[in-house]
Parts: structure tokens; sequence; C-alpha cells
């Protein structure tokens, strides 16, 4: 089973999330902010980091996600440049802007939609950890 | 306080002006003023040659009859060629400044050289017809803009004392022609001097009187097109930056001015901010901030009356001296722009010159900055309306996305019990909080219509619009709503026209237009209905229609259904939850396209939904 990172200020959302996927054996962490959030990532080494889109202000998750998957060969973060990124996000389908996931302008893998559903979110992972 | 000069000194700034004007513009202005001339010159061959005719015939005057009508003639023809010179040049509707000074030129030199064997022939220094050059000198000044008049009186001067002096010396014969003349009137110098003396002061009085009148006429008309090109310039657009660069430009250029520029009172009151300029350098521009407590200028300016500046560089009242005497500015005029209740900054223009503006540019620049104080006010008002949008939209936005955060963790919630991943529960805890999630889906339903709704009035508007093709987007969005269709057994149909139809639209917004319609048609069908998409072009639009053989709308309603949070009384009735903004938002988004919606009930049941475009 595999170790999994939840950043995200929002404790219910953390709860749900850690509930489904305990139940499905997975090693949870959480961390409530982006700058908590990096200190864990260096700590726990997780196999992949579900991160909030918007959590202080409106784009901090994408801020993350970039900081994270640097080009720079030289930044700081350049070892967990592959951990896989699950973007929760509440804008993918009213927004007028489109979210894909893009490698040059959002690099994550994979989107999922609050309210988050278990069985989508399961599938999700499973999917990832299959590649 | 500012010296205003009396209007007589103006005469300089005139000629700039019309130096500068024969560059630029009124080749028409020259064309039209040719025109006349060679259409007064008809007249005057043809009246040369009746006259004759009458003098000899008629009043047995011992005129040379064959050398008159000769001349008669040659005016004529040469006067032919430059009335065919001319259509040609209308016809090639090209008309270049410069072959029109020649051809002016040309016409003039033939024209003097005529009037001398006219002088000539009728009589020399005692000849009745010496009026008529006073005519020709008339006639070219004030048809012929920018042409120098007092040439005309030397070179009149000229020829009458040539024509003098070679009858003198006979070199030519004296022909007297009215009898009881004496015929040595031509060997009088008293009497030669006296006639050139009187025709030299009265032309040259006529010419001065005429060309000042002329000036003075042209230079209004050029005030009067300035105003109202600044006028139709600032009235044009509403941003405000665009306005005061037109400002500050049409000022410069009717004033014949090397710059301008405007300062507007920031929010303070105490600083003059730079707000657009136009013929100054960068340095000039940043040479510093500008404060009413150093600015005595300005301070005059504010106080409402327009303030001439006659040696910039020397005048104490410059907060710069300095910036001014290297930028060669040599004199200003400062008009204040007057607000509906207050004074809003200053509009000033730069000269190079000494002295440069005058009475009527006080008066002129004053009107330009009243015209500028109206367009002012406008763009303000706009870009305050424009700001307040923005941030009721942000406002939104925030406060929806505070709004469902909260509903989206219970939903998160919700469904775990759900799911059963706490563990399994009884039919009745399963009932009733799917109950709690439904209402909670309509909640967060009515949360996402909001944010449409403010993203209506920003983003769509912010993001840019693209042409493409209408039909590909109408068939996408039907097919990815066909399973809702198939779910009630409706039968949904779609007719396209084959050819492209090209709109210019942000391309989520206009999904979402259709999946509305489409979507409520769908909605308030009843089963075994029928829902139809129909795209019709007409003219330069084109029209999309979304009909159904639903529950209808009552007919009282029909004028509220664009309106944010209405729903229909039946639509209420039906138990389908709804938000009512689905159709503001079509409304928005359509409007913001540059389109129309409307709705009207169908014979029989159903509704019809139609929204166009304009075709891109």
């Amino acid at each position: 089973m595999a170790k999994i990172l939840i950043i995200d200020d929002d404790p219910d959302m953390v709860l749900a999330a850690r509930l489904c996927l305990e139940n499905a054996g997975h090693e949870v962490y959480e961390a409530a902010s982006s700058r908590e959030g990096l200190s864990s990532i260096e700590q726990v080494r997780p196999d992949i980091i579900i991160l909030d889109v918007m959590m202080d202000t409106t784009t901090s998750g994408f801020q993350l996600a970039l900081t994270l998957r640097s080009p720079d060969p030289n930044s700081p973060y350049a070892e967990y440049a592959n951990i896989p990124i699950i973007m929760l996000t509440a804008i993918h389908t009213t927004s007028p802007v489109k979210l894909s996931p893009d490698s040059d302008y959002l690099p994550v893998d994979a989107f999922i939609d609050k309210p988050i559903d278990p069985t989508a979110l399961l599938k999700q992972i499973e999917e990832i950890l299959a590649k | 306080m500012g010296r205003i000069k009396p209007s007589g000194d103006d005469k300089q700034a005139l000629d700039d002006l019309e130096l500068k004007s024969l560059r630029i513009l009124f080749a028409d202005d020259v064309y039209s003023g040719i025109k006349r001339i060679v259409r007064a010159r008809w007249g005057a061959g043809i009246l040369l040659v009746v006259v004759t005719a009458i003098s000899v015939y008629l009043l047995n005057l011992p005129l040379r009859v064959l050398p008159l009508y000769l001349l008669g003639i040659i005016i004529l023809l040469y006067n032919t060629a430059f009335a065919l010179y001319i259509r040609r040049c209308a016809s090639s509707q090209h008309m270049a400044l410069k072959p029109l000074r020649r051809v002016i030129l040309l016409q003039v030199a033939l024209d003097w050289l005529c009037l001398s064997v006219f002088i000539h022939l009728t009589g020399g220094i005692a000849s009745p017809g010496i009026p008529v050059l006073m005519i020709h000198m008339l006639m070219v000044t004030i048809l012929l803009p920018y042409q120098t008049p007092y040439w005309f009186v030397i070179i009149g001067t000229l020829v009458l004392l040539l024509v003098t002096g070679l009858e003198l010396f006979n070199v030519i014969p004296h022909i007297g022609v009215i009898p009881g003349f004496p015929l040595d009137l031509h060997r009088n110098t008293f009497y030669v001097l006296s006639v050139l003396t009187f025709f030299a002061a009265t032309a040259f009085m006529s010419v001065y009187l005429t060309s000042s009148i002329m000036r003075r006429l042209r230079w209004r008309e050029r005030q009067i097109i300035a105003l109202f090109e600044t006028s139709r310039a600032i009235s044009s657009t509403l941003s405000l930056p665009e306005v005061m660069d037109r400002l500050a430009k049409s000022a410069a250029d009717a004033l014949n001015a090397q710059g301008a520029l405007i300062r507007l009172l920031d929010e303070t009151g105490d600083q003059l901010k730079m707000t657009a300029s136009y013929g100054l350098s960068q340095s000039y521009l940043d040479k510093g901030p500008v404060s009413i407590a150093h600015s005595k200028l300005d301070v005059e300016a504010l106080s409402g009356t327009a303030v001439l500046v006659d040696d910039a560089p020397a005048d104490s009242r410059i907060q710069y001296p300095e910036q001014v005497k290297s930028e060669g500015i040599r004199s200003m005029l400062v008009a204040p722009i007057r607000g509906s209740s207050r004074v809003l900054g200053v509009l000033r223009v730069y000269a190079n010159r000494p002295a440069s503006f005058t009475n009527d540019d006080v008066v002129f620049l004053t009107a330009v900055a009243e015209q500028g104080a109206i367009a002012l006010e406008n763009a303000l008002v706009h870009e305050n309306l424009h700001d307040v949008n923005q941030e009721r939209a942000q406002f939104v936005r925030l406060v929806t996305h505070e709004l469902r955060a909260p509903v989206t963790s219970a939903q998160s919630l919700l469904r775990v019990l759900l799911q059963g991943v706490t563990g399994t529960l009884t039919n009745q805890q399963a009932d009733i909080l799917g109950r709690i999630d439904l209402r909670l889906n309509t909640l967060l339903e009515l949360i996402n219509d909001l944010l449409t709704l403010a993203a209506t009035k920003t983003n769509f508007l912010a993001q840019e619009l693209t042409r493409i093709p209408l039909q590909p987007v109408v068939l996408e969005v039907v097919e990815h709503m066909r399973h809702l269709a198939e779910e009630k057994h409706l039968s949904l149909t779609c007719d396209l026209p084959s050819e492209a139809l090209p709109v210019l639209v942000a391309e989520d917004g206009l999904r979402r237009v259709l999946e509305n319609l489409i979507g409520n048609a769908i909605k308030y069908t009843p089963e075994g209905g029928q829902v139809r998409v129909r795209v019709v072009e007409y003219g330069a639009q084109v029209a999309t229609y979304v009909e159904d053989t639903g529950i209808g709308i009552p007919e009282e309603e029909l004028q509220n259904l664009w309106n944010e949070f209405f729903r229909a009384t039946n639509a209420k009735k039906t138990g389908i939850t709804g938000t009512g903004l689905g159709l503001s938002i079509v409304k928005q988004v359509v409007e913001q396209f540059g389109g129309t919606v409307s709705a009207q009930n169908r014979e029989g049941q159903g509704t019809v939904f139609r929204f166009t475009l304009p075709l891109a």
C-alpha cells in the first residue's frame, strides 16, 4: 500500500479523504499549508500527494505544484519532482478556465472534483499506482 | 496675471499656421481656388472680346481691334488648357500640392503678361482699364490661400511702369483710346507718378484688408474644424487615457503648438499628475512632480482662468524654468479643465517662440478644455463603474468560495458514510443521509450558478474571444446531453446548416449557454416529448433555437424570465429543483458576445428559446 500526503487546510475534507484512504489500507499523512506540506514531503517522502487547489490564496495549490515540479535542476525539490500529484479542485466544472493536466501549465497528474467521491478517489489512486 | 495681448499681433502665428497648413493639408482648398479662377477667366476673356466690339462698333472708340480680339482669344485658349488640366487632376483623385503651386504660378504669370498687353492696348498709363489689375490682385488674394499677395502690388506697379517706360522710349507706340485725352500723358512725369502712387497705395490697402479678412476667416474655419475634431475624437471613446491623449494632440495641432500636456489633480488635491502628453521629450516629462505649492502658474489656471506665459524661461511662476529652457519652450498657454463641480486639472500647450499665443488662442483652448472636461468626467464615471463591477464580481467569487468550501466538505464526509467506508448503515440512516446529500447538492448547484454569474461579469469579458464555427459546438453539447434526454425517453434532434457559420465567442461561455438552454428543455419536458435544436442564418446574424414540447411558461411571466433567481410558477410546482440563475447566465453571456436572447411559448405546448450571435 502507498504513503499518501494530503495537503489541505480544510480539516473535514482531510478527514473524509483520510477515512477513504485508510479504509483501503493506505498510510495517510496530512499537512494544512503549503509550507507544512513541503517539510512533510521531505520527512515522509510520500508515494502520492493530494493537493488542494486553493488554500490561503486562490492559487497556492498551483504554486506548490509548480515549486515541486520546477524544471530547474538545482531546485531543492528536484528529487521530489516525480511524486504523482492529484489536485483537489472545485473550480474544475464551473470556471471558464479550462483545467487539464498539462505539464507546462499545471504540473499535476490528475484532478478530483470536490465533493470527494470515495469510489472515484480510490480508483484514481489505483490508476496512478498502477503506472 | 497673464497678459492677454491685443489680437492684432497675431500675424506671425497666423503665417506659421498657414505655412504648416500649406505643407500638410488644404491641397483641395487651393484646388477649388484654381477652379474658381479658371471660371472667372472665362468671363474675362469673353468680356474682353464683347467690350472691345461694343467700344468699337457702338462707341466708335479708336481701339486696336485685332490685337484686343487676339488677346481675348489667347486668354480663352490658355484657360481651356488649365480647365482640362484641372479636370484631369480631379479624375486622378490625386491632388499633390507641389504641381498645383506650379500651375498657380504659371497661370498668374500668363495673366500678368496678358494684363500688361491689355494695359498697353488700352492706353498705357492713361488706360481706363487700370482697375482691372486690382480686380485680379484681389481675386487671387481671396481665392488662393497662402500666396503672398503683396507681391502682386509690386508686380502691378511694375507692369504700369514698364508699359509707360517702353512707350516713353518708343519701344512700343503709345495708343490713345479716349477721344479728347492728351496723347502725351505718358510723358507727363507728374501724371505718371501720381497714377503710380495712387495705384500702388490703393492696391496695397485693398490687398492688405482683403488678405487680413481672409486670414481671419480661414483661422476661424480651422478653429471650428479643430474644435469639431476635438469633440468628435474625445467622444468616440470612453477609455480615459485615450480621451486624454486625443485631447492633448488636438489642442497642440489646432494651436500649432509644439507640445501639449494634461495634468490632473490627484486625490489629495496637492499634486498635478501627468495624464497625457504630446510632442514633449521624455526627459521633460520626467522632470519631477508638479505640486500646487510650487507651481504658481497652475494655481492661477486652477482658479478658473486661462494663463498666458509669453516668456516662459524667465517667468517666475514656472516651477521648472531650467527644464523649460532646455526643452526649447518659450511660451505657454494653460487652461483649466473645469468639471461640473470642481476644477479637475490643467491643459497646457507649449510653443518654441516667445509670445506665441494670442487672445483667440485663449478662447479656443478654454473651449477645448471645456470639451475635455465633459469627456473626462464621462470617462471617469465609466472607469468607476467598471471598477465597481470588477470589485463586486471579485467579492462574489470570494464569498462563493467561502460558501462552497463547507458544503463540499460536508458532502465529502456524507459520501464517506453513505458508501459504507466507516461501516454499514441502516436503511433509515442511509435514507436520511441521502436526503441531506440531495439538499446539499441543490445548495452547491446554486452556489456554482452564482459563481458562474459572477464570472460572466468579469472573466468572459476578460477572456479573449475567438472566431470559431458555431455548429461543432452545438453538436458537441447536444451529444454530451443526449444521455439525459434518453433517460427521459425524449427525442433530441439537431438541425444544422451545412455551411460554416463563424462567430466571435469564448467557447466555454457558448457551451454554457447551450448546456443551460438544452438542459432546461430536457428538464421541463415530460417523458416522451421532443427537444429540437435548430441553427438558422439570417443576414449578418445566426440564430440558435431550442424548442421543446414541455410545460411552457405562463405568458405574464415571460418578461421576468431572464431575471436572476426568477423561476416560473409552473416550473416550481413540478418539484424539479433549479436555481433560477441559468437563464440569466445565458442572457449575460450572449449579450457579452454581442447577441440577443428571447423566449416565447409555442402554439400548442412547449417553449422556444432563441439566441442570436453576430456572424464574425
